[in-house]
């Protein structure tokens, strides 16, 4: 699947934003996310998918929305050279749709264009940046896993 | 709904992302800290009792550590000792549970890359669940450092 017409929209609190649909690999109804002590900011936990263990992604403090999730945005992305699967939780109905790519105006962090599809316009998201920006290493203490 | 349609043209993900860490024989399940975490039994010498801790530590020079502390669960209840082979260093923990044969052990997924590597051997898939196996060399070696909380 590498149609650059067709993207993916979710909404993260009051803001829509889109992804490459190359870049999606499914979308998830809410599952359980599996918690253990670790030290990444950003990453609550993994979630198990035909026995594939998935890095989940909370964007929250990141985009700033809230904590309700309807699904998981299964979405592919490069992290520190390698190719990695992450599961993001999204606030709401995801959409198929078709679009056009245009210049984001000004440097935008985060997004890479945007989007232009049915009379609206969505931020792109440069989903590298953004995780590369999200996943990091705390120092000093391990992360509280038991949100 | 357009998630329909998503779904339709899902693709799934095809391979895993890391291979079996290694095929792991009997594990034993405790608790620290309210989380639940595995141990391969081949590499834990005895299960003590937490009242043995001053025997332990004074009579044997095991080193003790809080296990939960230092995961960053805070202070746990201490009520058992793992003691990791060769009798040096036991992991302080509120509970040994029970033993699982042959369980799926995975890889840690890449992005965590901090200290949880170190921590653990990679994640077991177990009834539904998944528990981190605890890397008993890396424990052995900070018991060493000193880095145990008595």
């Amino acid at each position: 699947m590498n149609d650059s017409t067709r993207f993916v929209t979710f909404p993260l609190g009051e803001q829509h934003y889109a992804l490459d649909s190359s870049q999606v690999k499914e979308l998830l109804m809410p599952v359980k996310v599996y918690r253990f002590p670790h030290t990444m900011s950003s990453l609550e936990g993994v979630l198990v998918r035909r026995g594939t263990v998935i890095p989940v992604c909370d964007l929250r403090e990141t985009l700033g929305h809230g904590p309700e999730r309807n699904f998981y945005v299964i979405a592919q992305c490069n992290y520190l050279g390698r190719r990695e699967v992450i599961a993001i939780p999204v606030t709401g109905d995801c959409q198929l749709v078709q679009g056009v790519r245009g210049e984001a105006s000004g440097a935008v962090e985060f997004v890479a264009a945007v989007l232009h599809s049915g009379g609206r316009t969505f931020p792109l998201l440069d989903l590298d940046q953004i995780v590369a920006h999200c996943i990091q290493p705390a120092r000093g203490m391990a992360r509280e896993a038991m949100r | 709904m357009a998630v329909k349609e998503l779904e339709r043209r899902s693709l799934s993900i095809a391979r895993p992302l890391g291979p079996a860490a290694l095929t792991a024989g009997p594990v034993i399940l405790f608790t620290a800290g309210g989380m639940r975490f595995a141990v391969a039994a081949d590499e834990v010498q005895e299960v003590r009792g937490g009242d043995e801790r001053t025997t332990m530590r004074k009579l044997k020079g095991t080193e003790l550590i809080d296990f939960a502390l230092q995961v960053g669960l805070g202070e746990g209840i201490l009520e058992r000792l793992l003691v990791l082979k060769p009798g040096e260093c036991a992991l302080e923990v509120t509970d040994v549970e029970r033993m699982a044969s042959i369980p799926k052990v995975v890889s840690l997924p890449g992005m965590f890359r901090g200290m949880e590597r170190q921590w653990y051997r990679g994640l077991l898939l177990l009834e539904n669940e998944v528990v981190p196996l605890v890397r008993t060399e890396f424990w052995r070696k900070a018991a060493g450092q000193g880095a145990g909380h008595e």
